[in-house]
């Protein structure tokens, strides 16, 4: 079992197929999701993936000094992802909040003033 | 002989745990249990940033994720709740449209993910102060530093902040007009 | 030769001078106030009048008395410039004739000014009737002073459009507008034939301009009338071996542009218009279609002459055509009602006698030339009298047909003793102004050799001194048949005094000795005073047609009844002008509508406009199809911007990987 479990240890593709499948179900979800802030939540799934792919990158591609990465610039840009996902929701469920008040509805699929 | 075999074991747990959780985020029925899963497939992120020797980075998504977004994402859902908020029925052919592009776009990414330039590569080692090193990247008015991205994220979140009271709040003024006419 | 004076150097004055006054009285004057704009009008061509008469003095003084008198062009400017040697100007030429009808265009347009401000007096449209007078003016000296046939073209149609305008004066009438219409689709087709023509000369003039020496050329256009009759070119023309139905380069060019003269001129067939154009205000009638734009015709054919000369065949067309027409308007105007028409068709007879005779003359008889230049100088006045006297009777009784006319004598005077001058003078008879120049060309006719034309000349004297008088005893003689004519009052003097002024030149003008001033450039000078071989038979006819006039309509109108039964059913078809305006109206409506403007009207409306339809339905659909697109659903829009990206990245994957490789 170890023995197993130690000659398939995840390599960067295993890495890079989970996060790619985990924002595949995030657009599925961004696509298929009626309730805004469900999509708002599919939109969450895309971005922590992507997050993940930075720190990703960084561990397996950055360059090496002695003693360690020369850099960590994927672990500052996953801070900054986040940072901006918090953002992203205060405004979002702002808008949904307005939205609501004003249309009594979050529905995107009735939401279709964007034909006129 | 163990030691690497229990870091397989995790990130394959913890792979199947977020892609079963996130499964449930796109198709839950009822949006609060949606707000649960996505609690769930963030934390697993966070096992998953511990497995790449990023404790640091686990810390900030368990704090500011799971304590704050979805915190916040769960009590927005509790102010306006109805019935059609908690309910989530997406019509038979978006799903197949949406599973189409979705599925297209696994496709090309798992062409591209498995490319030859990824193959072989192993885990560079961390420096030793990971997040001293952070701190001072983010500071640093140098070449290779993020003092300027790092202020412009904290306007953004204030923007966001003020922003997000200002749409959010009732309409008490506009709401009658009909107290200008007298 | 002396030096040219200053009126001789700028004769362009004389065209000029009416056509700024067009332009102030049309667009600044007519709407602040309609007396000023006649004003204006009259002072402006009689100005232009006051400068030909000066101008005609120097002309006629530029050689000592006895020789011919030259032909310049004193004035031009180069206005197309196409090629090294081929280019058009425009300009001014000057010879006899061009100075003669520029004296006759003036005066007559100045005393139908004067006799207008009278006779359209109060009317609407005063000022705009003016105007368009003065366009007329401007285009009919431009064509009469035309040095080439491009200008003469453009002035032509010039006329035409400034005809069209003002016999559609009246344009709240359906008549008049059906009648403006009709003139100018019928003159504008026979212009058709007049484009054809100068294109056909000019093509040919064009090659031989060019294989001239340039030494040989004094500067001359392949299109100017001084290159193109010139006696070599013409031989060169002549010597063409280049057919077309079986007819010569000359020929056929001669031909066509006679067409446009016969439309200009209402030759018959294409005469239908001019009778239908009385629809416009008399004096218009008595200016336009009377005294000079009728005349243009004419005069093209004399200006072409030595091309019509040299071709020979073309001369013998304008001769029968000419003979053919004066007859048959003989005939149709002694069974008219309506004044202006009988007036009308005497004008379309009396264009007939001018055609004949240019058509019998040649160089080796050159006097039908003079002749037909000669008749047209006076033909002018006494016509143009005749329609105002014709305006003076209808402004008092109110209506154009002669039977709700007569007694008109007693009451209105003057306009009886000039209008009887004028139908003298149109009559021939001695020493009035028609009796001389009629004689000429009845002399040229018969001195030609031109028996049966001489024949027919003739025969028409006599009918026009029988019709013509026919209407002056129904309109002046008897008892008043209306109310209105029992009761009429003379005209104002405004109307008078040019009328006096056109007696005075019907009496006078048989005196000018325009035949000894008008002579066929390279021809010998043949002019002999009074025929009398031809004088007393023609006198004879003319008296018996007013005796007979008399014996008819002088007394009892029994006698016409009787005589209109016996004639019978050539009576009615002349008084219906041999309903040559139904067959036109058969032709063109029966015929040329269905069968050709129909069809081609369906291929139109359904074929061509069909694909310009099916063009905008598959436009319109298409946009209905993308239309639908944009449902204004985010999560669509969101699945074709993922699909996009796939599509790009996939492609540009795919390009660099093969790139790469």
């Amino acid at each position: 079992m170890a023995d197993f479990l130690t000659a398939h240890a995840p390599t960067l593709t295993h890495w890079l197929v989970l996060t790619s499948a985990l924002f595949a179900i995030g657009l599925y979800g961004m696509l298929t999701r009626r309730n805004a802030v469900g999509v708002l939540m599919s939109l969450e799934l895309c971005l922590n993936a992507a997050a993940v792919n930075f720190v990703l990158f960084n561990r397996y591609l950055a360059p090496t000094a002695q003693g360690g990465a020369e850099r960590l610039d994927g672990a500052v840009m996953t801070i900054f992802v986040i940072a901006v996902a918090a953002a992203e929701v205060v405004v979002g469920m702002a808008i949904f909040v307005a939205m609501y008040a004003e249309r009594r509805t979050v529905d995107v699929t009735r939401l279709d003033a964007l034909k006129d | 002989m163990l030691a690497s075999a229990i870091p397989t074991l995790v990130f394959y747990l913890l792979a199947a745990i977020s892609l079963t959780l996130a499964w449930s985020v796109v198709t839950g029925r009822r949006i609060l249990r949606a707000a649960v899963s996505l609690m769930g497939v963030l934390a697993a992120s966070a096992g998953l940033y511990l497995l790449l020797d990023s404790p640091f980075l686990a810390g900030v998504q368990v704090l500011v994720y799971v304590g704050g977004i979805v915190v916040l994402l769960v009590f927005a859902v509790m102010l306006t709740r109805t019935t059609e908020l908690l309910e989530d029925h997406p019509t038979r052919a978006r799903q197949i449209v949406g599973g189409a592009v979705a599925t297209g776009f696994f496709l090309l990414s798992y062409n591209m993910m498995t490319a030859d330039a990824f193959v072989g590569r192993t885990l560079s080692p961390l420096p030793k102060n990971d997040v001293a090193a952070i701190g001072r990247a983010l500071l640093d008015t140098g070449e290779n530093g993020y003092a300027l991205p790092f202020e412009v994220v904290s306007l953004l979140l204030l923007a966001a902040m003020i922003g997000g009271i200002v749409i959010a709040r009732k309409p008490a003024v506009a709401a009658k007009p009909e107290a200008f006419h007298g | 030769m002396p030096p040219l004076s200053f009126i001789l150097t700028h004769a362009w004055l004389i065209p000029a001078i009416p056509l700024l006054s067009f332009l102030l009285v049309g667009l600044v004057l007519r709407p602040v106030s309609q007396k000023l704009a006649g004003l204006v009008a009259t002072l402006a061509v009689g100005t232009s009048a006051g400068l030909s008469w000066l101008l005609a003095w120097d002309f006629l003084h530029l050689v000592p008395h006895g020789q011919p008198l030259p032909a310049l062009v004193p004035w031009s400017f180069q206005w197309l410039h196409f090629q090294e040697n081929f280019a058009i100007n425009l300009g001014t030429l000057l010879d006899p004739i061009s100075v003669m009808l520029l004296v006759v265009v003036t005066t007559v347009s100045t005393l139908v000014h004067i006799y207008s401000t009278g006779y359209m007096h109060g009317e609407p449209g005063y000022a705009r009737y003016f105007a368009f007078l003065n366009l007329f003016t401007f285009s009919m000296l431009g064509l009469v002073l035309a040095p080439n046939l491009v200008q003469m073209y453009v002035c032509w149609e010039l006329v035409g459009a400034s005809s069209f305008f003002l016999i559609g004066f009246y344009f709240e009438k359906p008549s008049a507008v059906s009648a403006s219409k009709k003139a100018f689709i019928v003159t504008r087709f026979a212009d058709l034939g007049f484009l054809l023509g100068i294109l056909v000369i000019g093509f040919y003039a064009y090659q031989i301009h060019g294989a001239m020496a340039p030494d040989l050329l004094h500067g001359q256009q392949p299109l100017d009338f001084a290159f193109l009759t010139r006696p070599d070119v013409l031989a060169r023309l002549a010597g063409l071996n280049v057919h077309f139905l079986g007819v010569g380069v000359l020929t056929l060019s001669a031909v066509l542009i006679y067409m446009g003269g016969a439309g200009k001129s209402a030759m018959f067939p294409l005469h239908i218009w001019l009778p239908d154009a009385m629809e416009g205000p008399t004096p218009v009638s008595a200016l336009i279609h009377a005294a000079t734009m009728v005349v243009a015709g004419v005069y093209l054919v004399a200006r072409c002459f030595p091309i019509f000369a040299t071709s020979g065949e073309a001369l013998t067309v304008v001769m029968s055509i000419g003979a053919f027409t004066s007859l048959f308007a003989a005939v149709i105007g002694c069974t008219q009602d309506d004044i202006k028409r009988v007036l009308a068709f005497s004008t379309l007879s009396q264009l007939g006698y001018m055609m004949f005779a240019l058509g019998v003359a040649s160089f080796a008889h050159p006097l039908g030339y003079s002749a037909s230049m000669f008749h047209l100088f006076t033909h002018a006045f006494f016509k143009a009298l005749l329609f105002l006297g014709a305006g003076s009777v209808i402004h008092a009784v109110h209506s154009n047909d002669i039977w709700h006319m007569g007694g008109l004598r007693k009451h209105m005077p003057i306009t009886h003793a000039l209008f009887l001058i004028a139908t003298l003078a149109i009559a021939g008879i001695y020493p009035l102004a028609g009796f001389f120049s009629k004689d000429e060309i009845l002399a040229a006719a018969l001195h030609s050799g031109h028996t049966v034309v001489f024949g027919v000349g003739l025969l028409v004297a006599g009918m026009t001194a029988f019709y013509m008088f026919r209407i002056y005893f129904v309109t002046f003689w008897g008892k008043p048949r209306s109310e209105h004519a029992a009761h009429p009052h003379e005209s104002p003097w405004v109307m008078l005094a040019p009328m006096a002024f056109l007696g005075v030149l019907s009496i006078g003008a048989g005196f000018v000795p325009i035949p000894e001033w008008v002579q066929l450039p390279g021809a010998p000078v043949e002019h002999e005073g009074i025929d009398l071989a031809v004088a007393i038979p023609s006198t004879i006819l003319a008296l018996a047609g007013i005796s007979l006039a008399w014996l008819l309509y002088g007394g009892a109108p029994e006698r016409v009844d009787n005589l209109v039964k016996k004639l019978g059913g050539f009576y009615v078809a002349a008084k219906n002008k041999f309903y040559f305006d139904e067959f036109y109206l058969f032709v063109t409506h029966s015929v040329i509508f269905r069968f050709v403007a129909q069809p081609i009207a369906w291929f139109d409306r359904n074929i061509v406009d069909g694909l310009v339809n099916l063009g905008g339905w598959f436009a319109r659909t298409a946009g209905l199809l993308l239309g639908k697109l944009q449902t204004g659903q985010v999560q669509t829009y969101g699945s074709w911007l993922v699909s996009g990206v796939i599509a790009v990245v996939f492609v540009l994957w795919g390009v660099l990987k093969s790139g790469g490789n």
